[in-house]
């Protein structure tokens, strides 16, 4: 089958949409259907301008394909008889966004008038569509509220899972990913503080800003914690990446409400590592079950520290964890193979 | 710099259209730019014309410090620094508007008034641009009768051309480019009932469909030339296409009124072999040049198995042919630090 995925473009942007619509086409392929990405330019600034931009979508013909996917607004209103919807995200700004006072369009009746307009289109465009996966349950709550559309949670599958394959249990804790605020690297740095000697750890991935690193090293400082923490700040290449998660004793990662369940952690239980994560961390609870799969703190250094503890405690214990944190993924289904056939059903 | 390569393609399908932008992307990204390439759909039915037209309008590429654009409609994109490569026209509205079979619709007020409208919109929307540049003599031929509009011809190179060379001539001449009617492979297979040296025939490639192979094949088989000709249906690797070249006798070309040179022509010149076309194969004869770089042999089996005993015949002369379609690529400045020098002017 010929299935075009189409997807926004922010011209000379790429991020985790672009990465995830690049890896749904390898794994059409894989799957034996014949796959191509359309990106069309998004551009929303000004606001005023952004009815054009709806128009523009709609105004393109489309010929020779069997299926689409399409990935988010605007490039989702593209006509094909054959439309599924997997839904990154809505124009925020025109929905929640726009409720909590956040929003690009204008504070006057051209501002209303462009919310309704997204919002009657998006009615037509979700009506039309064969099928409606988003990509985690906060965008299906979004969209039942807002639009009243039922959708089904197609969580997306980790790209490169045989980078995961489990190896040593190490001596250190791994906190990967990106490096800001929401993600409280910080916060562990001070539960190392009070956790016993033994407990080692190492925080790498890029930061948001470069102050995100700056900031983690001065806490390292402070507390003379240097023989304790690697601190590895960049945007490290896969395998690099790969290989400090699948020698650890144990993941720690611990964001803010998180929409989803995170790579971060998708990636740890594939790898069969007991994970760390506190009890206000959103999606990520999904997959971290206390005492079963790792440890739920709560957000507090203190708490932390001693789940930090309790990974070197008994390292046969962690372990188990370790097993049923990837046992529990695997139950989920959440793979590519899977992804793919739902997403054509 | 930031530059977005624009144009048009129907989803699934591969061709030399996509060459040009596909490999002149690799060469800027060489030359340490970034490149966007924006490939946007559009299908040639003369009621859904306008309404595409005004997508491709509404485009925002504000982000990019210049685009160029390719493939029909995407010159209509606005941006205020625009540059055309332009490869063709919606042809059945321009030169072939004069051709029932190729029209495809019929002349009549209708379709005179969307063709007047047409020319109109496109003459305006290639006065916009910065720089017009056209893939051949025959486009830019076009562009001046029909919009009025100079232009100067950058012919498009092939990628690294470099793997190309010479190792020799044996007795075989190749024709490697999609099995399709318009490029007349069956007129080279029936040539061979009329070649008197032992001169062989080798035609490889793919087809859009499955009748013009199968009507090959049966040709071999009917003129009993199967010892002579190897037809090798599939798409040869890149390696393979450069060995077949390296040790081949000459390279034959006969597609019908081409644009341009076409690929095949100056992969063969870059492995210095000489190139048998014929008077009415277009671009080709941009290149070819009659008893210099190959031979310009009439559309018939009889005189283009002439020409191949020519050469079999006098291979000193088909080395001394093959040099000067190599030195020819030079003398029409055939080559990506042309191209690059010129575009980014």
């Amino acid at each position: 089958m010929k299935v075009l995925i189409v997807n926004n473009m922010a011209p000379f942007v790429w991020g985790g949409a672009e990465e995830l619509a690049v890896n749904l086409q390898k794994n059409l392929i894989i799957a034996g259907h014949q796959s191509e990405i359309l990106r069309i330019p998004f551009q929303w600034e000004p606001a005023t301008r952004i009815p054009s931009q709806m128009l523009m979508v709609r105004a393109f013909e489309l010929a020779n394909a069997d299926h689409v996917i399409a990935l988010k607004f605007p490039a989702f209103y593209i006509r094909h008889p054959n439309k599924t919807l997997w839904l990154l995200h809505q124009y925020r700004q025109a929905y929640d966004l726009y409720d909590a006072g956040q929003t690009n369009l204008p504070p006057d009746q051209t501002g209303a008038d462009i919310r309704s307009l997204i919002r009657n289109a998006d009615n037509e465009t979700f009506a039309e569509s064969r099928r409606i996966f988003t990509n985690s349950e906060v965008t299906r709550q979004r969209l039942a509220k807002y639009n009243g559309f039922d959708a089904t949670v197609l969580l997306p599958p980790i790209n490169d899972a045989e980078l995961f394959v489990g190896k040593a249990t190490g001596d250190y804790i791994f906190a990967g990913g990106r490096i800001n605020g929401m993600k409280r690297q910080n916060m562990l740095l001070e539960a190392l503080s009070r956790a016993d000697s033994r407990v080692k750890l190492i925080i790498a991935g890029p930061p948001d800003v470069f102050a995100d690193g700056e900031q983690l090293k001065e806490t390292v400082a402070r507390l003379g914690l240097e023989d304790r923490v690697k601190l590895d700040i960049r945007f490290l290449p896969r395998d690099t990446y790969a290989e400090y998660l699948t020698n650890a004793a144990a993941v720690a990662y611990l964001p803010f409400d998180e929409d989803s369940l995170g790579y971060v952690a998708m990636e740890a239980a594939t790898a069969g590592k007991a994970l760390i994560t506190t009890s206000d961390s959103g999606g990520i609870l999904g997959l971290v079950k206390h005492r079963e799969t790792g440890w739920v703190a709560d957000p507090t250094p203190e708490a932390l520290a001693e789940a930090m503890n309790a990974v070197y405690a008994d390292i046969a214990v962690t372990r188990a964890y370790g097993s049923s944190a990837r046992a529990l993924w695997h139950s989920f289904n959440i793979d590519w193979p899977n992804t793919v056939e739902t997403l054509l059903r | 710099m930031k530059i977005a390569l624009c144009s048009s393609f129907v989803p699934f399908l591969n061709s030399g259209a996509r060459y040009i932008v596909e490999w002149l992307e690799i060469m800027l990204v060489k030359e340490g730019h970034q490149v966007e390439r924006v490939y946007l759909p559009e299908v040639d039915v003369p009621d859904l014309l306008f309404q595409q037209m005004a997508a491709f309008r509404w485009i925002d590429l504000s982000a990019a410090d210049r685009v160029i654009c390719f493939r029909p409609q995407a010159h209509l994109i606005s941006h205020p620094h625009k540059i055309l490569w332009f490869i063709h026209h919606l042809r059945s509205f321009y030169d072939l508007w004069d051709n029932d079979q190729y029209r495809g619709f019929p002349d009549d007020t209708k379709h005179r008034g969307l063709r007047k409208a047409l020319h109109e919109a496109d003459t305006s929307a290639i006065q916009e641009a910065t720089r017009v540049f056209s893939n051949s003599r025959v486009v830019s031929d076009r562009l001046k009768q029909f919009n009025g509009v100079e232009s100067e011809v950058l012919y498009p190179p092939v990628l690294h051309p470099e793997r190309f060379y010479c190792h020799g001539y044996n007795d075989e001449i190749v024709c490697v480019c999609r099995l399709e009617h318009h490029k007349r492979q069956h007129l080279l297979i029936e040539a061979m009932q009329y070649t008197r040296t032992p001169v062989r025939l080798r035609l490889c490639g793919l087809s859009s469909g499955q009748d013009y192979p199968a009507y090959l094949k049966r040709l071999i088989e009917e003129l009993n030339v199967g010892e002579k000709v190897a037809l090798e249906e599939r798409w040869i690797s890149e390696q393979e296409k450069v060995e077949y070249l390296a040790n081949c006798l000459a390279a034959a070309y006969l597609p019908v009124d081409e644009d341009s040179y076409g690929y095949p022509s100056i992969e063969a010149s870059h492995a210095s072999k000489a190139l048998i076309t014929t008077p009415d194969a277009g671009g080709v004869l941009e290149l070819v040049q009659d008893g210099v770089n190959g031979f310009v042999a009439e559309a018939t089996p009889k005189d283009l198995a002439a020409a191949m005993d020519k050469l079999f015949a006098d291979k000193n002369m088909a080395a001394r042919m093959g040099r000067n379609a190599l030195n020819r690529i030079d003398e029409m400045n055939i080559s990506w630090s042309h191209v690059l020098r010129r575009l980014l002017a």
